[in-house]
């Protein structure tokens, strides 16, 4: 990347009080040791524990997901044109802000913002009745998760979850979700 | 029936099972690559175990964070226990955590409240 393209960037992103971000693939090896960098940098915060836990684990949820959606794709034959994702976290007044985003299929876009629709429409007590009722569900065979992600990163978020999906071409769009807490 | 030993990583907890004295522990993080291939075997354990367990089972879990698919695989083990339980075998749960972390006394208290087993929550 040319110099002046670098500066651009950084510039772009030391206007967000920026912690964190990374983009490429994400591998297992890769979110270990980002979320061990998240986690000592706040410990140096001096920031409670309860938020420090907040933060990594929104963020080791979110950048599983990615992971997981790019390896199921994958698996299915129909790897993601320019495999990659992106972690943003950083900080807005008080409160810390975690984001991602990553290519989906077209396919999933109607279930994926029905889904967050949902969640966006609950209260904590709704959500915590909604994370009961998936967590006692049996696991679908071949999942790599739990289907309890979204559900738990709205129940510790300190307003609704953000997101938007944008088209790319026919075939995928562009998920961003940003959780405050 | 042969013990369990899994050695944790930064990423996975330690699972010690000792068959024989009926103490299980599970004791670390866990937010493995794949929860469901890490927890794998301590299905397979526990499902062949609660056959014929021990006169008195405790299960001693001291983690301190566990990401959503490790959260459904505790479920799922608490739920093999609760059954146990409820054919009247001797099962109970000590759930420990570090009392300067909240999240880790709410997650207890979330996990206790599905299983009607004895479920004590200790602070350290």
């Amino acid at each position: 990347m040319k110099g002046n393209e670098l500066f651009n960037l950084q510039e772009l992103l030391s206007r967000q009080k920026l912690l964190i971000c990374f983009s490429g693939p994400f591998s297992h090896s890769v979110i270990e040791e980002l979320g061990k960098a998240v986690r000592n940098h706040l410990e140096n915060e001096r920031i409670e524990k309860s938020a420090i836990m907040d933060v990594f684990s929104v963020y080791v949820e979110q950048a599983q997901n990615v992971r997981n959606y790019t390896a199921s794709r994958e698996a299915l034959g129909r790897p993601i044109p320019a495999n990659s994702g992106i972690v943003v976290i950083g900080k807005e007044g008080d409160h810390y802000v975690v984001s991602s985003g990553n290519l989906v299929e077209a396919d999933d876009v109607p279930g994926l913002s029905a889904m967050l629709e949902k969640l966006r429409g609950l209260d904590k007590a709704g959500l915590k009745a909604v994370y009961k009722e998936q967590s006692r569900k049996p696991r679908e065979p071949g999942a790599s998760g739990a289907g309890l992600g979204l559900i738990d990163m709205a129940r510790k978020a300190t307003r609704p979850l953000e997101y938007s999906l944008r088209a790319v071409d026919d075939a995928y769009f562009f998920f961003s979700l940003e959780v405050q807490l | 029936m042969d013990s369990l030993r899994i050695e944790a990583t930064s990423c996975s907890p330690l699972i010690d099972f000792d068959p024989a004295a009926g103490l299980l522990r599970i004791e670390g993080e866990s937010y493995p690559e794949n929860s469901f291939d890490f927890y794998a075997p301590v299905f397979s354990w526990l499902e062949e175990y609660l056959k014929d367990p021990a006169p008195a089972v405790v299960l001693d879990i001291g983690l301190s964070y566990l990401n959503t698919s490790s959260i459904k695989c505790m479920i799922d083990v608490l739920e093999m226990l609760d059954g146990a339980h409820q054919k009247g075998q001797t099962v109970s749960v000590r759930w420990h955590y570090d009392s300067d972390n909240d999240r880790a006394l709410d997650m207890a208290e979330e996990f206790a409240e599905d299983v009607s087993l004895p479920f004590e929550i200790l602070a350290h």
